[in-house]
C-alpha cells in the first residue's frame, strides 16, 4: 500500500503527502507510516509532522493504544520541543517561533532507530511555513492532517491522501456518502477564466448555494479553495450537480485509505474498501489487508 | 521602552510614541528585555542622555545601513539561551535544544563581534566564558546551523552507539526473518507493521509465528509473534539502547557543568549582546531619517533647526507628498497661529517628538537641535482625548478635566503643547481662558507652545508669537471632487515653515474660507460667506 500511494504522488510530481482523515482513529497515521517507508525504502529523505499529535504511545482522550512512529535514521522532522525524546539524541536543525501546547516547534533529524511523537502546528499558516521548512531539510514532507486546515495546502504542489474508517460512521454505506461527499467537494476543479464566472466571497454556505440555485446561476460559482465549500450531505451532493462549482487554488487528491476496524465496530473489509472506491472513484487501498481494492 | 511619567496615554497617542517605539525596536529577545527597562532620561541626567545619543550617532556613523542590517539579522537569528544558563546554573541537565540555543548565542556573539570589530567603544561582547562554551560545543556543530550530540563528545558514547547500531540490525534481521517467512506462507510482501488483516477465505490455517489480535466471520487481526531468538535480539538492543542513553546523558551533565560554572558571566554576555541590539536598532534608526544628537541643555529651553514629525514623514513619503522641515526657538510659553491646515499641530507634535527623542538618548530629527529633558511632556487640547472620561462630557469640558489633572501634578519641568484649548466655547472667553493658562504655566517655569485661532492672545500675554506663513495665494480648485488632489493643491500653495510675528505686525489669515472652497463646498455658499466677512 505504502510503494503504491508513495508512487501515486510521485506521479503527481508532488513534494508533499497531507493524509487527512474523516475522523479519529480511521488510520491516517499507519497510513503516513506505510508511505514513510516506501519512500525511505525508495532512498528519499522524508520529513514528518502533524497537525495535532501522532505518535503518543495511547491516546490523550481515551487511553486506548496509539499506531507508533518508529523512525529512521535520517528522517527529518518537525515537532514540539517537548515532546522529542532525549535519547537516542537527534540533530537539532532549527527552533521556530511556532508555539504548541508542548514547546516550540523545532525541526530535527532523526540520528538513531527509535520511537518519535509528533506535535505540529496549530494554525494553517502554521502548517504551509512548517511544511515549507521541512522541505528545507527533505526530499519529500508527509504531515498526518486534519481536514480543516487543509487550505494551507491549496494552489501548493501537494498531494492529498484521504483516509475513512470504521471509527467514523455507522455503517459502511454512511462511511462512503461521507468520504465521498468530502472528495467530491475537496476535487472541485480550477475555474476557467474565459468563462463566465461569479466569485464568492468566503465560504459557499447552504443558504449561498439556494439562492444561487434559485436564480439558475448558470456562470462558473467560484470559491478561493474546495474548504471554502461550506455544504455537506445531501445539500453538497445536490449543489455541486446544480451549480459549476470551481475554485482558484485547486487541490490535488490522489487516494483514499480505509481502516475497516474501529474502536467499537469493523466493517467487512472487502465490501468496505469497494464502497469507498466506487464513492470516491479514487484508488482505494486498506490499511490492515494492504491490498488495493479499486 | 517605557515613557513612564515623561507622557501619559493622551501625550503618547498625540505624539504617536507607538511608532518611535516601533522605530527603534530591537531584534533579537535579548534586546527586547533590555529595551522594555528603557526609562526616558530626567532633568539632571542630562550628560547620560548626550552620552547614549553620541554613541548611538558614532556607531551610525561607522556602519552603513548594509552592516546594520547584519547585525541585526544576527541578532534576529540568536535564539533566546537564557532559559538554558538559568537552568544550568540550578545544576539542571540541559536538552539538546538548549545546547543548540547556546551554540546559536555564541555564534550570535562571534557574528556581531566581528561586524561591529572596533567600532563599539565597549569593545567585544565575547568574553572567555562565552569563547569557553563555543569551544565545549562545538565537537556538537552538525551542518551549518544544526547541533548534535556527536560521538566525538566522549569515546564511551561513540562504543556505545556502535554496539547498538549492531544489535538494532541483528534484531531487524531477525525480524524481518520472521515476516518474511509469514508473507511467504500467506502469499503477501507487506507483513512487518504492528498489525495486519488475513482474510479467512484466502488462508484456512494461519502460519506460526503470527498472533491473531481479532476474529471476525470474514478475517483475523494479526500481529507478528516473536520467537526466542527474535526475543533474545530485541532484549539485547534494548539494553544496548539504555547503555547509550547513559552515556548520552552523561556528555549533557559535562557539558551542563561547564555551563553551569560560567554561568553569571553568559548572563553578562547576554546582557552586552542585549544592549548592543538595543544601540543598533536606534543607529538604524539615526541612520534612516537623517537624526542627530541634540545639544543638551540644562535650562527649560528647546530650539531646532529643520526638524521633523517622523510619523507624518512617512505618511506623506508613501504617499509622493513631502515634509517641510520647520525652525522652532522656545524658551518659556509661546503662541502659534496660523491658517487651517497649516500644521500649526504638526508644529506641536514636531516640538514634542523631538523632546521625547532626546529624553531617551537618542539622535533627534533635525538638522540641529537644542533642547532640556522635562520632567513632564503635556499635550492639552485637540487629540488629547482621554478615554476614562466616557461620553458624559462635552469637549469643552474634557478639556478642562485633562487641564484640571495636568496643573494638580507637582510643578516640575513641563514641557507643554497646547493645540486649540478652549476652541469651542465662546471666543471671547475662551481667549481670556487660554492668557489665563498660558500665565499659569509660565509661573510653573513651563516651556512650550500654544497653538490658537483666537487673534491677540500672544500680545495680551506677553508672550512671543510665532506663525505658520500661509497660503501664497489661492489655491487652485482641482476640476473634480478629489479630496487627494485638493490635498496636494493646498500642499503647493502652503508655505508651511514658522516665522517669528513682530509687535504690531498683522495676525495671520485663517484662510478658512477659501480651504472651504478648495475642499468642494458649494460655490455659492462660499460667495455668500465671503460677503458677509465684509
Amino acid at each position: 500500500m505504502g510503494r503504491a500511494l508513495f508512487d501515486l504522488a510521485r506521479e503527481t510530481g508532488a513534494r508533499s503527502i497531507f493524509v487527512v482523515g474523516t475522523g479519529k482513529n480511521v488510520g491516517k497515521t499507519v497510513a503516513m507510516r506505510a508511505i514513510y517507508e516506501a519512500a525511505t525504502d525508495a532512498g528519499v529523505t522524508v520529513g514528518l509532522t502533524s497537525i495535532g499529535r501522532d505518535g503518543e504511545a495511547v491516546d490523550a482522550g481515551d487511553a486506548q493504544p496509539k499506531p507508533r512512529l518508529f523512525l529512521r535514521p535520517g528522517t527529518a522532522i518537525a515537532t514540539a520541543r517537548g515532546v522529542l525524546p532525549s535519547t537516542p539524541a537527534s540533530e537539532i536543525l532549527r527552533i521556530s517561533d511556532l508555539p504548541t501546547a508542548a514547546g516550540r516547534l523545532l525541526f530535527a533529524r532523526v540520528r538513531g532507530h527509535a520511537f518519535y511523537e509528533l506535535v505540529g502546528p496549530p494554525t494553517a499558516s502554521g502548517v504551509r511555513e512548517i511544511v515549507d521548512g521541512l522541505l528545507e531539510f527533505a526530499g519529500l514532507t508527509i504531515v498526518d492532517g486534519a481536514i480543516d486546515r487543509v487550505a494551507a495546502l491549496a494552489g501548493g504542489d501537494d498531494a492529498i491522501v484521504v483516509s475513512c474508517g470504521a471509527s467514523a460512521a455507522g455503517t459502511v454505506a454512511e462511511a462512503a456518502g461521507y468520504v465521498g461527499a468530502l472528495v467530491q467537494r475537496l476535487r472541485v476543479p480550477a475555474f476557467d477564466p474565459s468563462q463566465p464566472f461569479v466569485r464568492v466571497d468566503g465560504a459557499l454556505t447552504p443558504a449561498k448555494s439556494a439562492a444561487l440555485i434559485a436564480a439558475r446561476e448558470s456562470r462558473q460559482v467560484v470559491v478561493r479553495d474546495p474548504t471554502q465549500i461550506s455544504l455537506t450531505g445531501k445539500a453538497a451532493t445536490h449543489a455541486l450537480s446544480a451549480l459549476t462549482v470551481r475554485c482558484e487554488r485547486p487541490l490535488r487528491v490522489i487516494a483514499a485509505t480505509v481502516a475497516s476496524i474501529g474502536r467499537d465496530r469493523a466493517f467487512e473489509p472487502r465490501a468496505f474498501a469497494h464502497a469507498v472506491a466506487d464513492a470516491t472513484n479514487l484508488p482505494t487501498f486498506d490499511v490492515y489487508a494492504g491490498a488495493r481494492a479499486a | 521602552m517605557n515613557g513612564g511619567a515623561l507622557v501619559d496615554g493622551a501625550t503618547a497617542q498625540a505624539l504617536d510614541v507607538a511608532w518611535l517605539v516601533k522605530a527603534v525596536s530591537p531584534a533579537s529577545e535579548y534586546g527586547r528585555r533590555v529595551f522594555a527597562e528603557l526609562a526616558p532620561f530626567v532633568p539632571g541626567e542630562e550628560e547620560r542622555a548626550s552620552q547614549r545619543a553620541s554613541t548611538i550617532d558614532a556607531l551610525a556613523t561607522a556602519c552603513d545601513v548594509a552592516r546594520l542590517d547584519a547585525v541585526r539579522d544576527a541578532m534576529r537569528a540568536a535564539p533566546d539561551a537564557s532559559a538554558a544558563v538559568a537552568r544550568a546554573s540550578m545544576d539542571d541537565v540541559l536538552a539538546d535544544a538548549a545546547l543548540f540555543e547556546l551554540q546559536r548565542f555564541c555564534d550570535a556573539v562571534a557574528r556581531v563581534d566581528s561586524l561591529l570589530d572596533g567600532i563599539t567603544p565597549a569593545g567585544p561582547i565575547a568574553s572567555d566564558a562565552v569563547r569557553e562554551i563555543a569551544a565545549a560545543l562545538e565537537g556538537g556543530r552538525a551542518g551549518k546551523f544544526g547541533f548534535y550530540l556527536a560521538d566525538g563528545f566522549d569515546p564511551s558514547l561513540r562504543d556505545a552507539r556502535e554496539r547498538a547500531a549492531r544489535l538494532q540490525a541483528e534484531f531487524d534481521a531477525a525480524r524481518g526473518r520472521a515476516a518474511e517467512r509469514v508473507g511467504r506462507e500467506l502469499g503477501r510482501d507487506d507483513v512487518g507493521g504492528e498489525e495486519f488483516i488475513v482474510m479467512r477465505a484466502g488462508a484456512r490455517t494461519l502460519p506460526a509465528g503470527i498472533r491473531v489480535v481479532r476474529e471476525a466471520p470474514t478475517y483475523y487481526l494479526c500481529a507478528l509473534e516473536y520467537d526466542e531468538p527474535t526475543l533474545a535480539a530485541m532484549q539485547r538492543r534494548d539494553e544496548a539502547v539504555d547503555a547509550v542513553a547513559d552515556a548520552e546523558e552523561r556528555v549533557r551533565a559535562k557539558l551542563s557543568e561547564t555551563v553551569r560554572a560560567r554561568s553569571a558571566e553568559l548572563d553578562r554576555a547576554a546582557r552586552r549582546l542585549g544592549e548592543t541590539d538595543v544601540l543598533a536598532a536606534a543607529a538604524r534608526f539615526a541612520l534612516s531619517y537623517g537624526c542627530r544628537p541634540a545639544k543638551i541643555v540644562q535650562q527649560s529651553s528647546v530650539r531646532f533647526e529643520g526638524a521633523r514629525f517622523l510619523p507624518l514623514v512617512d505618511e506623506l513619503e508613501s504617499s509622493g507628498r513631502h515634509f517641510t522641515p520647520i525652525d522652532v526657538e522656545l524658551h518659556d510659553v509661546a503662541v502659534l497661529t496660523g491658517p487651517n491646515m497649516g500644521g500649526k499641530s504638526v508644529c506641536l507634535r514636531t516640538c514634542g517628538f523631538v523632546v521625547l527623542c532626546a529624553a531617551f538618548g537618542l539622535p533627534v530629527p533635525a538638522g540641529s537641535a537644542e533642547t532640556a529633558l522635562f520632567d513632564e511632556i503635556a499635550w492639552l487640547g485637540i487629540g488629547a482625548a482621554d478615554a476614562g472620561l466616557g461620553g458624559l462630557l462635552s469637549s469643552f469640558a474634557r478639556e478642562v478635566v485633562r487641564l484640571r489633572d495636568v496643573l494638580a501634578r507637582p510643578a516640575r519641568k513641563t514641557f507643554v503643547l497646547v493645540d486649540e484649548f478652549a476652541r469651542t466655547t465662546t471666543p471671547h472667553e475662551g481667549k481670556a481662558l487660554l492668557i489665563a493658562l498660558i500665565e499659569a504655566l509660565r509661573e510653573r517655569g513651563a516651556c512650550g507652545m500654544v497653538a490658537t485661532h483666537l487673534g491677540g492672545v500672544a500680545s495680551d500675554a506677553g508672550v512671543r508669537h510665532f506663525a505658520v506663513r500661509g497660503l501664497r495665494g489661492i489655491p487652485e480648485r482641482p476640476a473634480a471632487a478629489d479630496l487627494n488632489e485638493a490635498l496636494a493643491s493646498l500642499s503647493r500653495s502652503m508655505d508651511y515653515t514658522i516665522a517669528e510675528v513682530g509687535e504690531g505686525q498683522p495676525e495671520a489669515r485663517a484662510d478658512a474660507i477659501a480651504l472651504a472652497a478648495l475642499l468642494g463646498l458649494d460655490g455659492g455658499l462660499i460667495e455668500a460667506a465671503y460677503r458677509a466677512l465684509k
